[in-house]
């Protein structure tokens, strides 16, 4: 079946979702749009909404208010027709317990014929799956391969995934690294909520950050990686400026001996080096650019909203 | 909608394997021991005519327990079969939606493109099918021990009463399906259909002594059940459209609520 619209990707609009007769929405005017060959990063603590929407837009729940399309199609009104082109893993991925890895991917294939035949097994051996030995015999990660294999296997044109690597070894992580990027090659739509925040830094293209139903906001990973406070351990020859270094706007001294001293800061670098440039220099050090501090500070509800 | 029948027949099958025979155990240790009963058919009736009435109502209301009739009546299709089909369909009806949703595997098949309505229509098809098969070896075992024992019943008379039995215990499924696929719990689902079922047979078989029970008796799918009447040819028939009627209000109610509601 053709798409309705692919080039226009996910489109969230104002979606919102009340539990029963509950005071507090669980989403709360939700809007955000992924486009194709984009992977999109959906973060928050826990409680924040972030199943809520995945669940939502897979249509187990239906929505409150608001509406969201996929690929163009109504997330409610062509919800079947939908997911012929949908890959969904959940984080708690839950099995059929006595049937064997082969056997309930045999069963999701006749109720979604793949498109290339033999593609589970590829899967199967890229992820090292246990396809002979029943699911309930399974450990956690051998499981979720399965799970995430059967989200793969008929190769859809979007993936919504709600924490896919839960039990992952680092070996299989990597390997579903390399599976998302192929799949961003391609054109997919990724929706993917995380807990790992060094796994949205590898994964994605832009992450929303939603706290408490709402979403508070929205970057690309360089954006956030602009925002992000870098670490530099930088030795004089003489006395170091102190003074002058703290005077420096973002800038925090986080640890000192006489000559060598480690400092934090955000924003514009050019005011620091201005000053190292008038001082004699023996040695700087740049620590990796790390992103959960940005994330972190979101998380808390000390960044600014959308 | 053919996957979902298929793999949930297979998912069933040592249950239902199991269910069989259990099924061939009560019929065939009922019936068995049918030749020496009608040897003491007389002592034995007379030992029986002093019962009180309201133990009389519990056994189905019938003093012939020892003719042909009265046996295969009282000893299979006025309780046993009831009680062994209706455990079954009560199971059925509350598991084959709520397991899916309590174990969470549901979200795997809603996720692939099948609609909740043809998903909804195929685990009560394949419900249907293995209530259908158990109840079949029922009959299939009743009209064999009946023919091994000399039980002078005429076979198309054990086909139409297991028939009713079937569509009975149907409607008992019915209501735990509806229970499970509006959202309730299968704790709750599967006490709310036995109250129905089995509360049903104690009001429906006391109704015919305490007089202000006959109306109420009437709400219950038991009532409509006689199967003494239907192995003696004085059943009126039109009563089998009460459980007809129960099994499609309850497959609509069902349809209505499912399709729309959260899946938690």
């Amino acid at each position: 079946m053709p798409n309705k619209d692919r080039d226009s990707g996910l489109v969230i609009k104002k979606l919102s979702k009340r539990y029963g007769k509950s005071e507090q929405l669980a989403l709360d005017d939700l809007s955000l749009e992924v486009k194709p060959g984009e992977v999109y990063g959906f973060l928050g603590p826990n409680g924040a909404g972030k199943s809520t929407t995945i669940r939502t837009l897979m249509n187990f729940i239906g929505p409150s208010g608001g509406t969201a399309t996929i690929l163009g199609y109504d997330i409610v009104e062509d919800a079947t027709t939908l997911k012929r082109h949908v890959g969904y893993l959940s984080g708690d991925f839950s099995v059929y317990e006595k049937m064997t890895g082969k056997q309930y991917l045999g069963y999701m294939s006749e109720l979604q014929p793949l498109k290339s035949k033999g593609y589970e097994k590829k899967l199967g051996k890229r992820l090292k799956a246990e396809f002979s030995k029943p699911l309930g015999e399974l450990s956690r990660g051998n499981r979720q391969k399965i799970g995430l294999i059967q989200a793969l296997m008929h190769e859809p044109e979007v993936l919504i995934l709600d924490e896919p690597t839960s039990g992952f070894d680092p070996l299989i992580q990597e390997e579903f690294y390399g599976l998302m990027k192929e799949a961003k090659q391609r054109g997919v739509v990724v929706f993917a909520s995380s807990h790992i925040l060094s796994e949205v830094q590898k994964m994605c293209d832009r992450v929303g950050i939603i706290r408490e139903g709402k979403l508070i906001v929205e970057r690309s990973i360089a954006e956030m990686a602009s925002e992000a406070a870098q670490t530099f351990d930088i030795t004089f020859a003489d006395k170091i400026p102190l003074t002058e270094l703290k005077k420096i706007k973002g800038l925090k001294v986080t640890s000192h001996n006489q000559n060598r001293v480690t400092i934090h800061i955000h924003g514009k670098l050019a005011p620091l080096f201005t000053l190292l440039s008038k001082n004699n220099i023996t040695g700087i050090d740049t620590r990796t650019l790390d992103l959960e501090e940005v994330f972190l500070r979101f998380y808390e509800g000390k960044g600014e909203r959308r | 909608m053919i996957p979902v029948i298929k793999w949930t027949l297979w998912q069933r099958r040592w249950s239902t394997m199991w269910w069989s025979i259990g099924v061939v155990a009560m019929i065939f240790i009922n019936m068995v021991f049918y030749p020496s009963f009608k040897d003491q058919a007389e002592q034995l009736q007379k030992s029986f005519d002093n019962i009180p009435d309201a133990a009389l109502q519990l056994l189905g209301g019938s003093t012939d327990f020892f003719s042909a009739i009265g046996f295969l009546n009282s000893q299979i299709f006025f309780l046993s079969l009831p009680l062994i089909l209706g455990i079954l369909a009560i199971s059925l009806g509350s598991s084959l939606i709520g397991k899916e949703e309590q174990e969470l595997t549901i979200e795997s098949l809603l996720s692939r493109p099948i609609s909740r309505t043809r998903l909804l229509l195929a685990k009560a098809s394949a419900g249907t099918i293995i209530l259908g098969a158990v109840t079949c070896i029922g009959l299939l075992t009743t009209i064999l021990t009946a023919l091994i024992v000399d039980l002078d019943v005429a076979a198309k008379l054990i086909v139409l009463v297991t028939f009713a039995c079937f569509l009975l215990v149907l409607s008992f499924s019915a209501i735990a399906f509806l229970l499970s696929s509006i959202g309730r719990t299968r704790g709750a689902s599967i006490g709310i259909a036995t109250f129905m079922a089995f509360g049903g047979y104690l009001i429906s078989s006391l109704a015919g002594t305490v007089d202000w029970l006959k109306f109420p008796a009437k709400v219950f799918p038991f009532h409509y059940y006689q199967s003494e009447a239907i192995l003696r040819e004085t059943f009126n028939w039109s009563n089998l459209w009460f459980f007809v009627g129960i099994i499609l209000l309850c497959a609509a109610l069902s349809w209505l609520a499912f399709r729309r509601r959260d899946i938690y």
